[in-house]
């Protein structure tokens, strides 16, 4: 659902040396192994991690069963970009940066500090979890408040409102004028929060190089932030000069807590030792966090109620998520633990205006859907649901796709090799066999096999001329 | 399962004669605030200047929140999204710490109540809120209600007290009442139902609870001098209330009970009234351990006596002074008119919520004037005639046109015991009088109010019913008739107690409101989905079929300066008109008999035409509708019928299953639920899985779509769900689909275009003046009316109109068929008719 928002993914794109010094910290291999890998690619690196000679790709991909064959594309792809294996012909082996770090960070050992050092004397004042959390919510809601145009009592930083500007997420029309949300801050608000909190992150990762700072420090204090404690104070003395630079700016975030710039130790709060973990677990920001502190409460339990006849109910008292709301609802009462509105035209049509799209809007709508309405078969009452895509349809009667796409195939056998590819891939969107041209979504997948399967012809030839 | 109405009995509706667009109307401004629920039009008509109108206007709008003083006006600014909501952000109100377990929030500037209808207390609250409030909208889980002075006054005058009405809120409710809102119901109530009109022995009492409000009366200039001087010297009577309680349960019981003793006892009558009464105590009881029996001196009134000429007199002069008068009927003790020997026949069984609505009408002994709202198809006659059998007196029955008069007089015969010459037929065709001191008379409303050219004869039975007293008078369909022919009716016939029957009380105008005052509150208003579920009325599946209009016929659309030619072009939208071909194809193949609406006849007849199908307008004599009504009915080759808008209402075809609409009128949202009220009482709703059909067929792009979203609120609100279909699956490949080509598009084109303008018209409107006008360009685009004939508006005086097809109404006629089939079913249909008529008495 991300749009034009980079998230996590974005590290794909990094050069092969960045990855190269990332993994020399054992902290980020852990991270990008625990974050971004899916299952069936853990598994083959937990497969290859205490190997220490080569793996044939065919032994590995024997390990897949058949019908799983686009995982394992997948899992394989995501590896590839991601610099973890290697590929001498069909052997496959762990990049041995990468093989020799994350040993470290699961068996211990070595001087690398790379899970940040305890401050081991007492504070002066005693830091409880729970003023954590209250810090980091005051923090990062100010940031989402700041972006709604609601005004909160806390208003976000210099630094703040420059990264919204600089990341597209918010816009100013000449100096001097109020900064107002952007197409991409819309889809960024209806995000989940851990997302939300990276993509941030990202963005801070790509202006921190304008600013000089190193990418990889940066990149590897994000990531080791994860896998700090959570009401663990830690010293700030074995940060790198940059790292000491980002203490402050992340602390506008919410994602650390310093008390003052000059203190010697430093708390993450829930925001980053959640950081990096397995996604999908979080909600929104604030259902998080406010599930998060009450115990027992489970996590992010939906709080809306969507009737046929259009009218949105919603179990909350929280201003952001009201906030929320109001982008898509025509909201119209609020009793103290509810407000009711109701989805019209008018108000997914000026939802779509603002950059919303359909799909966010009942993303939303779902992912929060009451328990009441959990119940029944179908979460949203789906005329409703195709009622707001028909609005949004209505505006735009052409759709567009971006992708990309190949066309010059030698014959119409690499031709339709490659469509039948591109369509297990579940990526091919049109073709015209006639032309020899097709157009798919994403092309890293089929470049590579396009790649290896040159070279496997040119080694077949090779052979074939051997023989011959 | 009960048993249905007659098949045979069903007939088409002629429109009646009384024009309303002449009559002046009243619209009393609409209480409190509007809440962003439905899209209310509000077209600017001219206010109301009788004199009741405006008596009544006052006394609505002493009450509205709107006007009660701001007690106090809270911060409205408390955080940072408060500026959303200006006035309606409550969020300071304090939630009780048990909030979880109640099922209400209560909006303390509208009155708007929200229920949680999955709250395990919902069943109650439901009971209470439909008694208190108004129903907004009631789909899956959450329900609006929303207080307001006409709801309360029904309250009040089912017998609830403010206190008790006060204190089960507060029991319900996740925060307390507010002050405003107790205010605002303390404030209604003591005016509303404080004061009421008997009719006990003969002798007409004015009773109140309240002493010192009689004596506010008898200060009264106009009132003081009527009182009737009784033997004591006060000439203020006191006695046991016949409230609620103890005392008045038995009391109806006997009431059903004493007029069972001929019919032994145990009569389904009795049986329904005791089912009443426990329902009725378990909607009140809520309140009543709180109260205690602390209450019995209260519940002592007060009356005095006025003389029966001046009964108007007094109830206009309350009024006016801000205290509508409460009609009550004493009937049990009413010994100068006589009883009406009439009994519910055993096998007559009454569902619970029929039960529900007589409770409230009948609910302490006395019988109340009011109006019961429930779903087309779920038994609104057999409520009427039940509460007829409950009273025991003679009747006069209304009903719009003289097909349901027929149907009404076949009903009584068929669920009661009644000697059937006690109930007489009073239409242009026949004029009865009943044998016997009592007897039901049914007429309609046009032969009542009509005073100018009535004939001898006519004119002989108004005599006849002016001259009598008559016990209820039962109002069906309530809302098609404007306040101004009630006010005819009420006054032209001396009725005891009224009951207004209607299965949408919902008028694009407001001239419901009066009916409050004219005929008594609305007692009772059913929750559709509730009976769906139970299986009383049938499942609906609705659907809009969105068609998009071909490239010829939406830039001629555009083109087209003349509003109600537009019409015509997005009606005569090929792509619906294949649309239509294949939903009665596809329909027929199941096995379905098919409705198809159109409210322009030029449209209805081309369709007919093109599609050879069987149709009735308004210009299609009597014969030839019945004839064609009963093919409908019997014959398996006669699946699908056209019916133009007089087919929305009273027309009883328990066989349709499925109805396709094609034109409509603009926003009428009561329209649209009428029409649905024709298959909800389909004969196979109970077959395991059986789903009804109702499409709406637009064009796509026009001002159909917005018409179409208007139209669809009052459903909607009701818990319906229209989906939206984009495409038709396998439309491409119907055999035979029409105007498949572009050549035959452009003739059916060149041919609307012929059209003038009145084709674009819908067919002359009854009672009804819902007009909304959407090009608010063209000022005063209303639709006019003019001069002219029927066959004008068909298109039929043109030289556009060539009859391409032959019309298989005349097919089904029995001159000139051609078939040998139709020549046998007609000889079959002659054969069975004159067996029944054979049979009949």
């Amino acid at each position: 659902m991300s749009g034009n928002i980079r998230g996590f993914g974005y590290l794909e794109s990094l050069p092969p040396v960045t990855f190269r010094r990332l993994y020399q910290q054992p902290a980020t291999a852990l991270a990008i192994f625990r974050r971004m890998l899916p299952n069936l690619a853990k598994t083959i690196v937990t497969t290859l991690l205490y190997n220490e000679s080569p793996v044939a790709l065919g032994d590995l991909e024997a390990l897949v069963r058949p019908e799983s064959y686009r995982e394992r594309e997948d899992a394989f792809s995501k590896l590839r970009r991601l610099h973890i294996i290697t590929e001498n012909n069909l052997d496959v082996s762990l990049d041995p940066v990468f093989k020799k770090n994350f040993r470290l960070a699961l068996t211990g050992g070595g001087d690398h500090h790379s899970f940040g050092v305890p401050c081991n004397t007492e504070d002066k004042k005693k830091i409880t979890v729970q003023f954590l959390d209250d810090y980091a919510t005051r923090q990062f809601e100010a940031i989402l408040h700041y972006m709604v145009g609601t005004h909160n009592e806390v208003k976000p930083s210099k630094g703040v409102i420059t990264l919204l500007t600089k990341g597209g997420l918010m816009e100013r029309y000449g100096a001097g004028s109020v900064a107002t949300i952007t197409k991409n801050g819309f889809s960024f608000l209806l995000q989940d929060g851990n997302p939300q909190i990276w993509a941030l992150l990202i963005q801070y990762l790509e202006m921190s190089e304008e600013l000089g700072m190193e990418q990889t420090d940066v990149l590897h204090f994000l990531l080791m932030l994860g896998s700090l404690e959570l009401g663990q104070a830690y010293s700030v003395n074995t940060l790198t000069e940059t790292q000491k630079l980002m203490l402050a700016d992340l602390r506008d975030y919410g994602v650390v807590y310093q008390r003052k710039s000059t203190s010697d130790r430093f708390y993450p709060t829930r925001l980053a030792t959640t950081l990096t973990s397995e996604s999908g677990g979080l909600r929104s920001a604030s259902a998080s966090m406010s599930s998060a502190m009450v115990k027992d409460a489970e996590e992010g339990k939906g709080f809306i109620i969507l009737e046929t006849n259009y009218r949105v109910y919603a179990y909350t008292d929280s201003p952001l998520q009201i906030a929320v709301l109001n982008l898509f609802v025509k909201l119209s009462t609020r009793y103290p633990n509810l407000v009711s509105g109701r989805i019209s035209r008018r108000s997914i049509q000026e939802a779509i205006k603002m950059g919303i799209t359909a799909d966010q809007v009942i993303d939303y709508l779902s992912a929060h859907a009451h328990p009441q309405m959990r119940k029944s078969l179908v979460t949203l009452p789906p005329t409703v649901v195709d009622q707001i895509r028909l609005w949004q349809i209505e505006g735009e009667r052409m759709r567009t796709t971006t992708g990309f796409l190949f066309k010059d195939f030698h014959s119409t056998q690499e031709f339709e090799e490659v469509a039948k590819y591109a369509e297990e891939l579940g990526v091919l969107k049109w073709k015209k066999p006639s032309k020899r041209c097709m157009f798919v979504t994403r092309h890293e997948q089929i470049a590579d096999w396009l790649k290896r399967r040159a070279s496997a012809q040119q080694q077949q030839q090779q052979s074939k001329k051997v023989a011959t | 399962m009960p048993p249905k109405r007659k098949a045979g009995a069903a007939g088409g509706t002629t429109a009646v004669t009384t024009t309303s667009a002449a009559t002046k109307r009243s619209r009393p401004a609409t209480p409190a605030v509007d809440v962003d629920t439905s899209d209310e039009y509000s077209d600017d008509e001219e206010i109301e200047n009788t004199e009741e109108g405006r008596a009544i206007s006052k006394v609505v709008n002493a009450f509205s929140l709107d006007l009660a003083p701001k007690g106090n006006d809270v911060i409205s600014k408390r955080d940072s999204v408060s500026y959303i909501f200006s006035k309606q952000d409550f969020s300071y109100l304090k939630m009780k710490s048990d909030h979880e377990s109640r099922p209400l929030w209560i909006n303390p500037e509208s009155g708007v109540i929200v229920l949680e209808s999955f709250s395990p207390l919902a069943g109650q609250a439901q009971d209470f809120l439909t008694t208190i409030a108004e129903p907004l909208s009631r789909p899956t889980y959450l329900h609006e209600y929303k207080l307001t002075p006409h709801s309360l006054y029904a309250a009040v005058s089912v017998g609830l007290d403010p206190n008790d009405i006060i204190s089960v809120m507060d029991r319900l409710s996740k925060i307390p009442v507010p002050p405003k809102i107790i205010d605002f119901i303390k404030k209604c109530t003591s005016s509303y139902g404080k004061v009421k009109l008997v009719l006990k022995e003969n002798r007409y009492f004015v009773e109140s609870t309240d002493p010192a409000m009689l004596q506010r009366l008898l200060q009264d200039p106009v009132i003081g001098p009527l009182r009737v001087q009784g033997e004591g010297g006060s000439g203020i009577t006191k006695e046991k209330a016949p409230q609620m309680g103890a005392l008045v349960i038995p009391g109806t019981r006997n009431a059903a009970g004493a007029a069972n003793v001929n019919n032994q006892q145990g009569g389904p009558a009795e049986v329904a009234v005791d089912v009443v009464e426990d329902l009725f105590n378990s909607v009140t009881g809520l309140g009543e351990d709180e109260e205690g029996e602390d209450e019995e001196d209260e519940d002592a009134v007060h009356s005095f006596e006025i003389p029966a000429d001046d009964v108007e007199t007094v109830q206009k002069q309350c009024l006016d002074l801000g205290y509508p008068v409460l009609e009550e009927y004493d009937f049990r003790n009413d010994r100068k008119n006589p009883n009406l020997d009439m009994d519910l026949k055993p096998q007559a069984q009454i569902r619970s919520y029929q039960e529900k609505s007589l409770s409230k009408m009948f609910g302490n002994g006395r019988a109340k004037s009011g109006i019961i709202v429930l779903p087309c198809g779920a038994g609104k006659t057999l409520v009427g005639i039940t509460a007829a059998c409950t009273i025991k007196k003679s009747v006069v029955v209304l009903a719009t046109s003289s097909m349901s008069v027929v149907q009404w007089r076949q009903e009584f015969i068929k669920w009661t015991n009644i000697n059937p010459d006690a109930i007489a037929i009073f239409t242009s065709e026949s004029k009865e009088k009943f044998r016997g001191d009592a007897g039901i008379i049914v007429s309609t409303y046009s032969m009542v109010t009509n005073s100018r050219n009535r004939s001898h004869d006519s004119q002989k039975m108004m005599d006849f019913l002016q001259s009598r007293e008559w016990g209820l008078l039962i109002l069906d369909e309530v809302h098609v008739v404007p306040a101004q022919i009630f006010r005819k009716v009420v006054h032209s016939v001396a009725t005891h107690s009224k009951l207004g029957l209607t299965a949408t009380l919902l008028r694009e105008d407001d001239k419901i409101t009066d009916l409050n005052f004219l005929i008594g509150p609305k007692l009772y208003e059913a929750n559709w989905m509730e009976l769906a579920e139970q299986g009383h009325i049938a499942k609906v599946q609705c659907a809009e079929v969105w068609c998009p209009m071909t490239p010829e016929f939406y830039s001629e659309y555009l083109r087209e300066p003349d509003a109600r030619k537009k019409v015509l072009h997005y009606i005569m939208n090929p792509r619906k008109f294949q649309a239509t071909q294949f939903l009665i194809d596809y329909h027929e193949k199941r096995g379905d008999k098919i409705i198809v609406f159109s409210d322009n006849v030029y449209a209805l007849r081309a369709y007919a035409l093109k599609l050879n199908k069987a149709f009735i307008y308004g210009d299609t004599p009597q014969q030839e509708r019945l004839r064609i009504l009963e093919n409908f009915q019997l014959n398996d080759q006669v699946n699908t019928i056209f019916l133009s808008k007089i087919g929305d209402t009273s027309l009883d075809l328990p066989e349709a299953t499925c109805l396709i609409q094609i034109s409509s009128h603009y926003g009428s949202r009561r329209q649209e639920a009428q029409r649905l009220g024709r298959i909800l009482r389909a004969k196979r709703r109970n077959d395991e899985g059986f789903n009804a059909f109702f499409y709406s067929l637009v064009s796509k792009d026009t001002a159909e779509m917005y018409y179409s979203s208007k139209r669809q609120a009052f459903l909607v609100d009701q818990g319906y769900a229209f989906k939206v279909i984009t495409h038709l699956q396998g439309i491409e490949q119907l055999p035979g689909l029409a105007y498949a080509t572009v050549a035959e598009r452009k003739e059916l084109l060149a041919e609307v275009m012929l059209q003038n303008s009145e084709a674009g018209q819908q067919e002359g409107d009854d009672f009804d003046g819902a007009k909304l006008s959407y090009n608010a360009g063209r000022k005063g685009a209303k639709y006019r009316r003019t001069t002219g004939k029927l066959s004008e508006l068909a298109g039929g005086d043109g030289m556009a109109y060539i009859e391409y097809n032959r019309s298989r109404n005349k097919e089904l006629k029995g001159k000139g068929q051609s078939s040998a089939f139709f020549k046998k079913m007609h000889r079959e249909n002659e054969k069975r008719r004159k067996e029944q008529n054979a049979l009949k008495p």
